[in-house]
């Protein structure tokens, strides 16, 4: 047993930054409690997830302009709240949480094939939303030209 | 000797379009491997081009049986970035057309799994109730498949005389209990046809992150409407149903049930209505930059949005639309796994996919 499952349910978002090694406090906007990753490995932060029995939602990308890469958002369910960690990339590439949490499957390789970001550590399986078509491309690119 | 058996993307048994490789040993479904896209439409680019009056068009267009749930997701995310706070009366309007909208897509479910299930006669019955269900919803919109309800800030339509729906909701209620309830809960031709097959065990649907009726169906008590209300739903009293066995049968119950609840929140909605304004009015709105995240328990389950905007433009910078098919469909292999050929199209109908809300 992982020191986050033996907390309290009503105690567990309290204790998610101090499990992360991460100071800075939630911050509650827009609907989300949000919290700064830093340099937190993402595949820390699932590990920690599982502990807390947080329900995986969804990752959301944001290409960010120029050269600046892409920011990946990861969403999970605690209790009703929806947690919310950003992740800056600077390349394109990030580490896969398959392997540690299946519900992620869809959305990375939906993300791989409309933003060309490439999850470390795992195999794509063919197009899902493009069939016969290149994988890893990034369609807002495409469709400038 | 393994062999392939493509099911789809074109298939009797497959209300719109996805593909499921399904490999045999036999007639036994040894593994499964699924392939969507073909209503791939591009919908989340799209909107980065539409005004926060043309987004609402567009993203009604995600679904055409859940339509209502998508705008008011939306819409509610939007209202965080705007400060809009709709008026008491136009939340208890959003709950009614939402709760319609349950009624209409658990119905329809129930006539398709029913046709699935050679049962041609419930088709019929679950069918003509359907008509009625989107007859109130045109009482109140005017519109059958895509009502333009909601706006940012409340709703575009008042339900003047909430007592005439009621009693409409009161004879559709009627007829459920007389007709679909007891055949899909005591049926022998339903239990059969539907009991142990299919089953996604309390565990895997922890580890696929399913929602909605098919996670209720396996055990987890999962509902927006009760974990984190919007609209008016805290103002409800109603039960949230879950079944153990995770099978057909279990998500069959589950959504019979859930018809019950519907029903019994529509009551309170349309009786307890305050009376007041159906939106703020405000004819001009500014939008903050950042980010809103809104969630609603859509039929077949949780539905999210993610909505950016920048300062001062009237368009989205980017809308991420998560649809419960999308966590949902990834289970059809764990439920087929080991199942008889035949019971593959019930299996797969049983979450009750959607394949335009996956695909956007």
């Amino acid at each position: 047993m992982t020191v986050l499952e033996t907390i309290p349910q009503e105690n567990l978002l309290e204790a998610i930054p101090e499990k992360l090694g991460i100071t800075e406090p939630w911050v509650e906007k827009g609907g989300v409690h949000w919290l700064a990753t830093g340099g937190l490995n993402v595949r820390t932060l699932a590990a920690a997830m599982n502990d807390c029995h947080a329900r995986f939602i969804t990752i959301t990308a944001y290409q960010l302009p120029g050269e600046q890469g892409f920011r990946l958002e990861y969403h999970w369910d605690l209790n009703g709240k929806v947690l919310g960690f950003p992740f800056q990339l600077s390349g394109n590439s990030i580490e896969s949480i398959f392997d540690l949490c299946e519900a992620v499957d869809w959305i990375e390789r939906e993300i791989h094939e409309g933003f060309a970001v490439d999850f470390m550590g795992r195999e794509y399986e063919p197009l899902l939303l493009r069939q016969g078509d290149t994988p890893g491309v990034n369609l807002r690119e495409e469709a400038k030209k | 000797m393994s062999y392939k058996i493509p099911m789809g993307p074109y298939h009797p048994a497959l209300e719109e379009p996805y593909k499921l490789d399904l490999i045999c040993e036999g007639e036994t479904v040894s593994d499964a491997k699924l392939h969507i896209g073909f209503n791939f439409r591009g919908i989340e680019h799209l909107a980065e081009s539409r005004n926060y009056i043309q987004v609402i068009a567009l993203m009604e267009r995600v679904c055409g049986i859940c339509s209502n749930i998508h705008t008011l997701t939306l819409c509610q995310a939007m209202e965080q970035l705007t400060g809009q706070a709709p008026p008491p009366r136009a939340q208890y309007i959003r709950v009614v057309v939402a709760e319609l909208e349950r009624l209409h897509s658990h119905v329809l479910w129930a006539g398709i799994a029913a046709k699935l299930m050679g049962f041609k006669t419930m088709f019929m019955t679950c069918f003509e109730l359907r008509e009625k269900v989107m007859d109130i919803l045109q009482a109140i919109s005017g519109n059958r498949v895509n009502y333009s309800m909601n706006r940012i800030g409340g709703v575009n339509r008042d339900i003047d005389d909430p007592l005439a729906v009621l009693a409409m909701v009161e004879q559709l209620e009627r007829e459920m209990v007389r007709t679909v309830i007891p055949i899909f809960t005591t049926s022998t031709t339903a239990r059969l046809r539907c009991a142990g097959i299919g089953v996604l065990s309390n565990r895997k649907a922890v580890s696929c992150g399913v929602v909605g009726p098919t996670a209720r169906a396996s055990g987890l008590p999962q509902d927006l409407r009760r974990a984190a209300p919007y609209a008016a739903y805290s103002e409800m009293e109603f039960d949230v149903p879950v079944q153990q066995d995770g099978d057909v049968r279990a998500r069959l119950l589950v959504r019979a049930l859930e018809i019950m609840e519907s029903c019994k929140i529509l009551r309170q909605a349309l009786t307890k209505m305050p009376p007041g304004e159906i939106s703020t009015g405000d004819a001009k709105i500014a939008f903050s930059a950042g980010t809103a995240t809104s969630r609603v328990e859509a039929p077949r389950g949780e539905v999210m949005y993610s909505v950016s905007w920048k300062e001062s433009s009237r368009n989205p910078s980017r809308v991420h639309v998560r649809t419960p098919t999308f966590v949902n469909m990834p289970a059809i292999r764990w439920m087929v796994i080991g199942a008889r050929l035949a019971d593959t199209p019930l299996i797969q109908a049983s979450i009750d996919p959607c394949y335009s809300c996956t695909d956007r």
